[in-house]
């Protein structure tokens, strides 16, 4: 299990090194300028670009940015909130997106693992047809529409919840936005629970512990749910990377900062903000690679002959 | 047990995500008192908090560093300039209680009133003097302002360009209360550009106190001595508060209790935000106003104001570009002005009442200071070359194909896809009516983002571009300044020694001291710019506004500040 899990992390690192520079490249490439102006003159602006060592060769930028990076400075913003830290922008944002896509994981996971199992457990009934209608729906319609009718009824008609997001009431104020976030997550988790669950129940091993005189709770928890499990965690990985990494549309509609409406500022504002692009960009991947990492070590838990098959290998 | 183990694991992963975000975000909420965005609360003293809509985030609070409307407007709410603006734009005193101007135009005494920063401080000389000489050393987006040709302060060029000491800038604090400013040429306009924020003082002891770069960047950041303190605000917020500051030398004036800001990305979010009286104060787009219009509940909260700000049309005419250089030949700049409909792009495309334009220096934001009369007020003074006839402009395009020898041309033409909602249909209006207008002429489009659109104008690297010219200062020369040769804003290489003489003459020659002298000048210069149709104006920007019922006193003004709020209040 040792040998298992630095491997894995070790693999992780490295293919987030390879990602980094990736991008470190790719933004340069860039159209758009990092110091968009229309009233400062050429030399001002060449300036700038020469402080910020932008005139350099590029593995000499790479290695700046690497040493700044290891020490946690992600740098300055230059088109996006002049001057500010990055670093403080961004963990507002990530606190706000994390808070709220947290809340609409836990939500989703839950409510979605309960419908899963009531609907495998009736399969054939009414409460299976509802819940393949509930999931159809959840993963057709879109988080923000779902948010505009929220805030439509919620907000609006019945006015009960803020109609934007107010970092001082901070629970409150994520209820209509995690709700619709957590739909698709719902519903996927929901759809994926009742197939895999259906399966499971009709092989040998579950007839034969049927058979063996097991029923009810401990027959689904022991039997069932676990073996059904590990392609649910499959599909649960890359949804909670998406709704961590903020969801666009939601926050501009809601009005919240997340990094997922930073990411479009730092691409569409005035100008193209490097830094605010690469540290998002960083981001994003250390979170797909670090729940992937998880997830494969939760594998090895769940089932044991993942792990047996890593150590033959 | 290890089933156990792992159920735990799996539950742990999804706590600890949250958790890890709960950690308590101390700047977004600090300020526990800040209002809801529930309705105007009520204060202690009665007033109420005016529920505001912001465009876009607010990029900086740092004068120095501002470039972009929202951002001025806050910094406006909290700080006051040597002056401030009456509710027709005019410059009245602030800070500067008056001033004294020597007989050769070269020297602004300014006798300071006793005003207080919002830790007990006075404002003082020193506050000008130590915010003028940063933001001509930093030298950012506005530091032109103090340079030759807008504020002509002494050295403010030399300094900017690394050749001087800051502190030979032509600003000196004579005591506590006295500053005196010195000119290089007289400016006839020089009160009005001091209620602009980068001509804003900052209490130095308090910046110099502060870790570098943290500057405005929290309500613990941020000293006021304006009418408004920061009660609530990181970068990159999506809302802000703000509360009456009782230390405010005229804080009689004052009935908000505060202004509560949000930014709104759309303008459908922002009529229904209104309609559930979140918000007082929204900006709708043109397919909005007409629905507004018809709906008894709203059309009498609707107030179109002008946002100052033009679109035009501006033409590269290097080799580089557009066929080898077709559009050098006026003629053919011309039949594409005169082909466009501007009085049909205004009502069917862009629709929140802008006013079609026809002079390359829009009106409302610039009145002469002896006859009080808008420049730009007579819209057809250049008929001969600019306006909607399509017989004039197919006659200028048989021209232009004898001229250059050839029968048909092919432009593209970029535009910004990120400027707001009526952009791309305007650009649609544009080519179908040249295209239809104008046989053998090919108008292609390409949308993107504005940075990229800057980036290509800046490098030449376009034939034709929909670009947009918002007036820093209440004078013809901050649009007029852009066409001298070389400028950074004339993005056509258009040049002209005859144009370039006015130009001079106007901001450091013969017509300083000439008040009339000058705006006539200035009359011929934009006739040479409109003669050859180095652009072709389109139209003036308007703000349609919904204010809520009660809301009274809000000023607004194309230029410089777009909304005020010191006499604003709730009925």
């Amino acid at each position: 299990m040792v040998k298992y899990t630095l491997k894995r992390v070790g693999m992780a690192l490295f293919t987030l090194l390879l990602i980094v520079f990736l991008l470190f490249v790719l933004v340069r490439i860039m159209p758009g300028n990092p110091f968009p102006s229309e009233r400062m003159s050429a030399e001002a602006i060449a300036a700038k670009r020469a402080e910020m060592g932008l005139d350099d060769p590029i593995l000499v930028q790479f290695g700046r940015y690497m040493a700044n990076l290891l020490h946690g400075d992600f740098g300055n913003g230059t088109s996006l909130y002049y001057g500010a830290p990055i670093n403080t922008v961004l963990s507002n944002a990530i606190s706000n997106s994390f808070r709220i896509g947290g809340l609409a994981i836990l939500v989703g996971t839950a409510v979605g693992l309960l419908l899963g199992i009531v609907a495998a457990l009736n399969r054939g009934k009414f409460l299976d047809g509802f819940c393949t209608v509930f999931s159809i729906i959840g993963v057709c319609v879109p988080s923000y529409v779902f948010l505009i009718f929220l805030q439509y009824f919620f907000s609006f008609k019945i006015p009960y919840f803020p109609y934007f997001f107010d970092a001082n009431r901070f629970l409150f104020s994520s209820i209509l936005p995690s709700l619709s976030l957590s739909l698709f997550t719902m519903s996927t988790v929901a759809r994926f629970t009742r197939n895999e669950m259906v399966e499971v129940m009709d092989s040998d091993y579950v007839r034969l512990a049927e058979s063996k005189g097991l029923y009810g709770g401990t027959l689904v928890r022991k039997h069932v749910l676990r073996n059904a499990l590990v392609p649910i965690v499959t599909v649960l990985a890359p949804l909670i990377v998406d709704l961590l990494t903020g969801a666009l549309v939601v926050e501009k509609i809601y009005g919240i900062n997340g990094i997922g409406k930073l990411m479009v500022d730092a691409i569409t504002g005035e100008g193209v903000d490097y830094n605010y692009v690469l540290a998002l960009g960083i981001l994003y991947s250390a979170l797909y690679i670090g729940i992937m990492l998880v997830v494969d070590l939760l594998y090895g838990l769940l089932d044991p002959r993942i792990r047996v098959s890593a150590k033959e290998g | 047990m290890k089933k156990t183990i792992s159920m735990l694991l799996a539950a742990l992963m999804l706590f600890g995500l949250t958790a890890c975000g709960s950690n308590d975000n101390p700047a977004a909420s600090n300020g526990g008192a800040a209002p809801s965005s529930e309705g105007s609360n009520p204060s202690s003293d009665g007033g109420k908090y005016l529920n505001v809509m912001l465009s876009t985030n607010v990029m900086s609070l740092d004068t120095n560093l501002a470039t972009d409307g929202d951002s001025f407007e806050v910094i406006a709410d909290c700080i006051d300039g040597l002056t401030q603006m009456d509710a027709d734009g005019a410059a009245i005193p602030a800070i500067a209680e008056d001033w004294d101007i020597s007989e050769d135009g070269l020297t602004y005494t300014f006798h300071l009133r006793d005003a207080k920063w919002a830790n007990g401080d006075p404002v003082t000389a020193n506050d000008f003097v130590f915010a003028w000489r940063l933001g001509v050393e930093t030298n950012e987006e506005y530091g032109y302002m103090f340079g030759d040709g807008v504020g002509n302060v002494k050295n403010a060029d030399a300094i900017m360009a690394g050749e001087a000491d800051a502190d030979t800038l032509g600003i000196t604090a004579q005591d506590d209360k006295t500053l005196v400013v010195e000119l290089t040429a007289p400016v006839s306009y020089f009160p009005s550009l001091m209620y602009f924020p980068a001509f804003y003082p900052i209490n130095e002891a308090f910046y110099t106190g502060l870790a570098a770069g943290t500057y405005g960047t929290s309500a613990d950041t941020y000293l006021s001595n304006g009418a408004f303190v920061l009660e609530n605000y990181t970068p990159g917020t999506a809302s802000l508060s703000l509360k009456k500051n009782d230390t405010y030398w005229d804080a009689g004036r004052v009935k908000l209790a505060g202004i509560s800001y949000q930014v709104v990305g759309s303008s459908d979010n922002a009529l229904t935000a209104f309609r559930s009286n979140t918000l007082d104060l929204v900006t709708i787009n043109g397919s909005q106003v007409a629905a507004a219009e018809e709906d008894a509940d709203l059309s009498n909260k609707l107030k179109v104001t002008g946002a100052g700000y033009m679109w035009y049309l501006t033409f590269s005419q290097t080799d580089k570009n557009a066929q080898g250089g077709m559009l050098a030949n006026a003629n053919l700049r011309l039949a594409i002005s005169n082909a466009i409909d501007r009085e049909s792009v205004v009502d069917n495309y862009v629709m929140d009442g802008s006013l079609a334009t026809y002079t390359a220096v829009p009106p409302q934001f610039a009145a002469s200071a002896t006859t009080g009369e808008d420049f730009s007020a007579d819209q057809k003074k250049f008929a001969d070359y600019c306006g909607y006839d399509v017989a004039k402009a197919q006659e200028y395009l048989e021209t232009a194909k004898s001229e250059l020898g050839v029968d048909s041309f092919e432009f593209t033409m970029i535009y910004g896809n990120n400027e707001g909602d009526e952009v791309a249909n305007v650009a649609q209006a544009i080519k179908s009516q040249v295209e239809e207008n104008l046989p053998g002429v090919t108008l292609n489009l390409q949308p993107m983002t504005k940075a990229e659109r800057l980036d290509k104008m800046q490098n030449d690297n376009y034939d034709v571009a929909l670009t947009r010219w918002g007036p820093d200062y209440a004078d013809p020369m901050t649009y007029m300044g852009m066409w001298v040769t070389n400028n950074a804003n004339n993005y056509g290489f258009w040049s002209n020694a005859e144009y370039d003489q006015i130009i001079s003459d106007c901001t450091v020659g013969a017509y300083v001291t000439d008040y009339d002298a000058r705006w006539a000048a200035l009359y011929e210069g934009e006739e040479l710019v409109m003669k050859e149709a180095v652009i072709a104006p389109l139209y003036t920007k308007s703000n349609a506004n919904l204010i809520a019922d009660g809301v009274t006193g809000i000023e607004f003004h194309p230029v410089a500040l777009n909304r005020v709020y010191k006499s604003a209040s709730i009925g």
